[in-house]
């Protein structure tokens, strides 16, 4: 096992290296920093960015809108999810809402969000159109999924419907939670930056890039996506760590 | 007279009630799927604090039977007598015990709402020591046997001072050494807490094993084909008698 850890790592290390390698090489190749910057430039111009005054301010609005959509998201989520797990009609009910949002090209919502709402709710009202109908209907599909063997147990042993809820149905659920938020997140960063590409609020990831790819400095550009990649995966962690501190044997 | 018992002795009286009842008796039950009619008139009883098997060809609505009792499947006509005021425990052909728990959550599971917690605790240990795994409490299930689980979930089952065990098939598809040990634990316990025990098996050793009364069931529309009444001790010849009778009955 440990071996095949190791290996697996060596792995990742080459395909990252190798990564950079052709990025270094097609940047020599089209000797333009218009068109792409080296390797170098772009770590400079990552830790100009890092360190420059307004950084923190930044990203904590992203992050700040990102977390406001995905709290809505998960609360709306697991509450509706639930509802239709159990409640059939209620599942008829909601399903082709969350198709129709499923197949909505995001540029669409963004594009009407931008009629509807001020600037700064933009971003907020994508990565929550965005992630609620993951969460939701893995959380229904967590419900629907649960063992009826205990189900049928607990209303043998008459255990009251809300132990049923809290007591079955709930750590049933929770892996699904989990699961549907951590994809949910994925598409939700993307989901936020875009928004504030088009909506460009005062502060936010995405205004940065759009002005730094106003002005064509494409170094720029890419540090800010390191840096939303950076945050994403962080999130990823941190989801991971809390699920595996939940799981028991 | 009544009407001059105070609350208290009201109390008394309706326990005492439940002592001297009784029985439980399925009167002229009706209970068909779509076309298919399982028990048509069907009449069973069930004498009270014995081990009466059930045993019978495959599809003859064992479980069904034991489903109607504990109400999980509505009957269409018939009558269900002796069953008020009555608790149902149930042990499942698999232990159906809730994996993020741990043995004793999952028998403190059914019982939370019916004692207070010192009782509760009580209760657990005493269980735990007489099934055998006292030490395996704050265990997960997915760290113990399939049979130290099925003890558990038996465990469970006479947590709660139900009146009445309904087993399904409970010891199947354990090797003939676990089986054994599962009975005589099984006997173990039964004889601590003597409840009503309704037994359902495909296994005719197990049934005469275990019980006082066996009803031997015919294919559907159901009727009893045969009741056998067997003694506490009986010799090696008078039980394989009973499992020849048996046997041929169900073929």
């Amino acid at each position: 096992m440990k071996v095949s850890i190791t290996k697996n790592k060596i792995y990742t290390s080459i395909s990252i290296i190798l990564m950079i390698l052709v990025w270094k090489l097609a940047s020599v190749f089209l000797a333009s920093d218009f068109i792409l910057p080296s390797p170098e430039d772009t770590v400079l111009a990552f830790v100009n960015i890092i360190l420059a005054k307004k950084f923190f301010v930044t990203i904590s609005y992203t992050i700040l809108r990102g977390l406001i959509g995905f709290s809505i998201s998960i609360i709306l989520g697991v509450v509706l999810g639930i509802f239709s797990g159990i409640n059939n009609s209620f599942y008829s009910f909601l399903k082709p809402i969350l198709i129709t949002i499923r197949s909505t090209p995001v540029i669409s919502l963004i594009l009407l969000a931008l009629i509807w709402f001020n600037i700064d709710s933009v971003p907020i009202f994508i990565a929550f159109l965005t992630m609620f109908p993951v969460i939701c209907t893995n959380v229904t599909s967590g419900i629907q999924n649960t063992d009826t063997n205990l189900i049928e147990m607990a209303h043998v042993f008459k255990i009251k419907k809300y132990r049923i809820l809290h007591e079955i149905y709930l750590p049933s659920i929770l892996p699904y939670i989990f699961s549907g938020a951590s994809s949910a997140l994925g598409f939700g960063w993307r989901a936020v930056i875009i928004g504030e590409v088009l909506s460009q609020p005062q502060y936010g990831i995405g205004t940065f890039m759009q002005s730094a790819q106003t002005y064509l400095i494409v170094k720029d550009v890419i540090a800010w996506t390191i840096i939303a990649v950076i945050i994403s995966y962080a999130f990823e962690f941190g989801i991971r760590k809390f699920e595996n501190f939940y799981k028991k044997p | 007279m009544l009407s001059n018992l105070g609350f208290g002795n009201l109390r008394t009286f309706t326990k005492n009630l439940k002592i001297i009842a009784m029985d439980l008796e399925l009167k002229n039950i009706n209970k068909s799927f779509n076309e298919f009619k399982l028990f048509d008139n069907f009449s069973i009883l069930f004498k009270e604090n014995i081990i009466t098997s059930i045993i019978g060809p495959s599809g003859c609505g064992k479980t069904t039977l034991l489903n109607i009792i504990c109400k999980t499947c509505k009957l269409n006509s018939g009558n269900i007598i002796g069953l008020d005021r009555k608790e149902i425990s149930y042990i499942f052909q698999e232990p159906r015990l809730l994996p993020w728990k741990t043995v004793k959550e999952n028998i403190q599971f059914v019982i939370k709402d019916l004692y207070p917690k010192r009782k509760q605790k009580i209760i657990i240990q005493k269980l735990l020591q007489i099934v055998e795994l006292e030490n395996f409490g704050n265990h997960y299930p997915s760290q113990l046997s399939g049979g130290m689980c099925q003890r558990v979930a038996m465990a469970r089952a006479f947590s709660n001072s139900s009146d009445i065990i309904l087993i399904d098939e409970a010891f199947k598809g354990l090797d003939i050494k676990l089986k054994q040990n599962l009975i005589r634990i099984f006997k173990k316990i039964w004889i601590k807490y003597n409840k009503t025990v309704i037994f359902v098996t495909h296994d005719i050793d197990e049934a005469i094993q275990l019980s006082k009364e066996i009803f031997v069931l015919s294919k559907p529309s159901v009727n009893i084909k045969h009741k056998f009444q067997l003694q506490d001790t009986f010799s090696e010849s008078d039980y394989n008698t009973v499992k020849k009778e048996i046997i041929e009955l169900i073929d």
